[in-house]
This record gives C-alpha cells, sequence and structure tokens, in this order.
C-alpha cells in the first residue's frame, strides 16, 4: 500500500485539517484509503450510519454516471460527505467534512485529487488495480 | 542591446516549509537564463503548521540569488498556468535586462495605516524616482483581517448577543491600535499610497489565512512580517492596464443609511431602524434567518453597494453583530441598493475583465481575486483558471486570492470592491488591432 500512487493522494488531502475521511469507493467496496488506513477519530463514532448513506448514494451514482453525474453531496448531523465521481465510472472519490468548513477551499483540493487520481487510473504503469482492492476492501 | 525580457511560474506542492521554499524558488529560476529582477511569492498558510513561514523563506533564499527583489504573502489559495490550488505555494519571477525595480515596506499597518503606507511609498519613490522607463507600476499588498476572539465567544462571523456586539463594536478601534487585530484597513492604506504614487499603475491585495482570519503573513526579501505593508514597484516601457470587474448586479432594493458607526466601519441603522431586521425585512428574509452558516450560503450572493467619496464600493458582508452590519472599509452614509451577484456572473466578470486588454499581446499577468469567489465557486474556480489560460496562452500569470482587492490607474481613478476581479497586465499594443 505503501507505493500506490492513489493512496499517496489521498494522504496529501488527509493532511488538510477539514478533511476527516477519504476513500475511493464504489457501492458496498472500498477501493482505496489513505496509506495508514485511518481516518480522524471525529469520524469513528459515526462511521457505520455514514458507511450505509454512502452505499445508498453509490446506487445512485451507479444509475447516473453514465448519464453525466459528476458530483453529489449529502449532509448527516454534523458533517458533510461529498462524492467526485470519476467519469463514466462508478467509483468516486468521497470526503468527510465537518459541515462548517469552507467547503470552497477544499473542493479546490478535492477536484486536484479527483484529476491526479484519474491520471493515475489511466496510466497503465500505474494503474491501481481496482478490482483486486475491492476485494481487499470489501465491506458488504 | 536587445531587450530581453523573461518570465516564469514557480510551484511548489511539497508540505514541509523548507523544501516547499526551495521548489518554489527552484521551480521558478530554472525556466530563466538570467537571475530575477524581482520574485513574487504567494502561499497558502498550511506552512505554519509544517515547519514555518521563516523556514519556508529560508529554503526560498537556498537557492535564490542573493539581493533578488521579493515581496509576497500568505493567501487563501491562487491559480496559474498549472492550474487552481488551495494549497501550496507559487511564484512569479521575472528578469529584464528594460526594467527598474523597486520594493518597500511598512509596519504595523492595522495600528497607523497611514504612516505605514507613507513609509511604504516613499521607499518605491526613492528607488525608481530618477527611472527612465515611461509606465509604472505598483503592487500594494497588506496584511489583512484578523476577526478579534471575544472572550465566551470565539472568532465568530455572527454575534447574536446585543451585550456582545455592544463591546465589540465600541472595543474595534482599542483592539486595532493595541493588539493589531481587526479589520486590515487596506482600502485606507491604499487611498494613501495612491496619494503618494499617483502616476502608478496599482494593484491591490492583502494577505490572509484560509479564509478563517486568524493569522496572516507578509514577505518582504528575508523578513517574515505581520501587520506589514509591502510594495512592489515596477518602471517599464513594456505598455501596461490595470482593470477591475465584479459582475454585481444592482436590484431595486434600495436603503439609506442613517447611522454609522465603529470609525464609519459599520452600518447600525438603516431607514432609521436597526439596521439588520431591515436588512433581512428588504429581503424578504425570516428574523433569524441568517446563522454563522448560514452567511456562508446567502449573504455572499447578496452585496451591498456603498459609497465612499463619491465612488460606488461594493461590498460583502463579512460580520454580523446583532442589530449592525460590519463593513470591510470606511464608507460614507446615505441611499445605496443591495446587489445580487451569481456564479455565472463572477466568471463573466472575468471575461470583460479580459475583453478589455484584447489589444495587449501579454507577457505576463499579476491578478487578485477576492477569496469569498474561490469560497463561492469552489472547484469550479477551474473555470477562471481556464479563461486566463486561453488569454495568455504560454505567458506567464499568477493570480492570488485576497481579503480586499481593488486598482487604481490616472485615467479610472480607485476601484475597490469585494468579490472582484483585478487584472495587471504587461505586454506590448498589438497595433494591428
Amino acid at each position: 500500500m505503501r507505493d500506490d500512487p492513489i493512496a499517496q493522494v489521498l494522504d496529501d488531502l488527509m493532511r488538510l485539517d477539514d478533511i476527516y475521511a477519504c476513500i475511493v469507493a464504489r457501492r458496498n467496496m472500498i477501493s482505496v484509503m489513505p496509506t495508514d488506513e485511518q481516518f480522524k477519530p471525529e469520524v469513528n463514532q459515526i462511521w457505520d450510519v455514514i458507511k450505509r448513506a454512502m452505499d445508498d448514494v453509490f446506487t445512485v451514482i451507479g444509475e447516473y454516471s453514465g448519464a453525466g453525474l459528476t458530483e453529489i453531496e449529502f449532509r448527516l448531523q454534523n458533517y458533510e460527505v461529498l462524492f467526485y465521481v470519476f467519469p463514466e465510472m462508478e467509483n468516486a472519490l468521497v470526503a468527510i467534512v465537518p459541515a462548517l468548513a469552507n467547503k470552497g477551499l477544499l473542493e479546490v483540493e478535492l477536484e486536484n485529487a479527483r484529476r491526479d487520481i484519474f491520471k493515475i487510473m489511466n496510466t497503465p504503469s500505474q494503474t491501481t488495480d481496482t478490482t483486486q482492492k475491492d476485494e481487499l476492501y470489501a465491506t458488504a | 542591446m536587445k531587450e530581453t525580457l523573461e518570465t516564469a511560474i514557480g510551484m511548489s506542492r511539497k508540505w514541509e516549509a523548507r523544501d516547499a521554499g526551495r521548489e518554489v524558488a527552484e521551480t521558478a529560476i530554472q525556466k530563466l537564463n538570467r537571475p530575477p529582477d524581482f520574485f513574487l511569492l504567494f502561499s497558502t498558510i498550511h506552512y505554519e503548521k509544517y515547519g514555518g513561514f521563516q523556514e519556508f523563506l529560508n529554503g526560498v533564499w537556498d537557492v535564490l540569488p542573493k539581493g533578488t527583489p521579493l515581496i509576497g504573502g500568505t493567501v487563501p489559495g491562487f491559480m496559474n498556468n498549472y492550474g487552481c490550488f488551495s494549497r501550496g505555494a507559487s511564484a512569479l519571477a521575472v528578469s529584464s535586462t528594460d526594467m527598474d525595480v523597486a520594493v518597500g515596506v511598512g509596519k504595523n499597518s492595522k495600528r497607523n495605516p497611514f504612516r505605514a503606507a507613507k513609509q511604504c511609498a516613499e521607499m518605491i519613490h526613492n528607488q525608481l524616482k530618477d527611472t527612465s522607463y515611461k509606465n509604472k507600476f505598483l503592487l500594494n499588498f497588506i496584511s489583512g483581517p484578523v476577526i478579534p476572539s471575544i472572550p465566551g465567544v470565539g472568532q465568530k462571523k455572527y454575534i447574536r448577543s446585543g451585550f456582545v456586539s455592544k463591546f465589540a463594536l465600541q472595543a474595534l478601534g482599542l483592539s486595532q491600535k493595541l493588539m493589531q487585530k481587526g479589520l486590515s484597513r487596506e482600502d485606507e492604506i491604499f487611498e494613501k499610497t495612491v496619494q503618494q504614487l499617483p502616476d502608478y499603475q496599482m494593484i491591490l491585495g492583502t494577505s490572509m489565512d484560509d479564509y478563517k482570519g486568524i493569522k496572516n503573513y507578509q514577505f518582504f526579501n528575508e523578513q517574515l512580517l505581520t501587520n506589514a505593508v509591502v510594495n512592489l514597484g515596477v518602471a517599464t516601457d513594456l505598455d501596461l492596464g490595470v482593470h477591475t470587474t465584479h459582475g454585481m448586479k444592482p436590484t431595486d432594493l434600495h436603503f439609506t443609511i442613517t447611522k454609522l458607526g465603529a470609525q464609519r466601519h459599520a452600518i447600525c441603522k438603516i431607514n432609521n431602524k436597526p439596521a439588520v431586521p431591515e436588512f433581512l425585512r428588504l429581503l424578504d428574509w425570516p428574523e433569524g434567518f441568517l446563522t454563522e452558516e448560514t452567511m456562508l450560503h446567502t449573504i455572499l450572493y447578496y452585496p451591498i453597494s456603498l459609497r465612499r467619496l463619491g465612488r460606488d464600493v461594493p461590498v460583502v458582508t463579512p460580520l454580523i453583530m446583532k442589530d449592525s452590519i460590519l463593513v470591510p472599509c470606511v464608507i460614507d452614509d446615505g441611499e445605496v441598493s443591495i446587489l445580487t451577484v451569481s456564479g455565472q456572473d463572477l466568471i463573466q466578470a472575468v471575461r470583460e475583465n479580459l475583453r478589455l486588454f484584447n489589444d495587449i499581446q501579454p507577457e505576463f499577468g499579476l491578478l487578485s481575486t477576492c477569496m469569498t469567489i474561490l469560497q463561492t465557486l469552489g472547484h469550479k474556480t477551474n473555470i477562471i483558471q481556464e479563461e486566463l489560460h486561453s488569454y495568455f496562452k504560454d505567458k506567464s500569470f499568477l493570480l492570488f486570492y485576497s481579503a480586499g482587492e481593488g486598482t487604481y490607474s490616472k485615467d479610472k481613478d480607485i476601484t475597490y470592491a469585494n468579490m472582484s476581479f483585478n487584472t495587471a497586465i504587461f505586454g506590448k499594443q498589438d497595433t494591428k488591432k
């Protein structure tokens, strides 16, 4: 995992104060996590409910990503969950941020991360095998 | 001797301060054939936690030739030829055989803005008074606002308590004098700078952190400063122009400011009624609608067109204190109006601005833009980057986000506005157009 370029992009995001968690995921499956596989402690207590809600959102993403759905977000308690969908895929970069975060600034870096990850996915030598990762992190 | 002009954009996304400092300088100067004549440096606040800004500057000076004029500071984000970023550092390095350059500094900008502005402007004047180049430019970069932490309340954008608000409004001046916390007074500094250097074309920007208003830093050569104004003066034969656009549109909602407070920084009464309830009534928003949270999503889209010395000053409401609206600049009373703006309007303002420079073949550009645009557009701010990229093509440009910005030229006078897009473009007049 240490050399996974996608995990390194997620590591960079995790260093931002207001990114409590970030993953590359699809329905029922976390494909890539940050290198140390840790989220910030704030989300631990509500992770289970957020995870269930996320899976429902991925149903929508699966349905509409082909129609041009690029972003979706929901608010749960004091958190917002942002989905940056990879073009024409059922995978998304998912980030959990506090509800009162300066979201505009975070969005800029999330978009940069989406572009970086998408580039990695499309570079043959660096491609993360998401099928293999799906097996490793399958949570459903 | 043949005229040479080279420009380069430096960039670093490294986390450690010293490494980032080195990289931002290296990536800029490696594209130049001779040492830069000035180096403009902007960084997000993140390096405070990853080694500190003195280390960041030390990293820059590990690489940058000694004596290169350098100014800059912390900003909420920036965009350049490579993209749009709210974390990292970027620099504009310019090298020219036909250019005179000066840098200046004035300290204690919140305690004594006029003295700081005068000191800084005099440094520029003294260094460039004998220049033979016809066009003069100034970047006026000022320490931005720091929201004072009120005991028991903290740093809030919306204060509900009447008692705390009354205390805070009265203490604002004192806070600025004693602790240098409060509004940045960039409008006053800019006015004074224009008075001192009326022949310069100017662009104004302010230093800020990540939109929180807790701390900001300025860079002046090797020095790391707070509460300072730093100037870059350039004399050149290049054609240059500055321009401000904002995209805010008038509504039919007008009101009269009938009482000002906090040294003309607070609207206490409008239409002879407490300002905030009357403002909500005009917008048809229910009482209690504005909160710390809703302010981010609502009030940014309804700026107010205020007046100052006969000029229109469109501003965003940064702070509400019970019944009073605190504004970022000194204003006059009288009739004003509520404006409205959308994301599309903001992007249109960029296009409108660049259209004015259609007859210039750009060599490089420096731009300051309101950080509320970054907050409002989020990653859609990349649309602005694409517009700039298509205008500048392979020529360098650096845009920094700011908390109070504007431009000045003799022809257009001072334009100070929030939510605005400000350009300074250097190039050659295209005589064919």
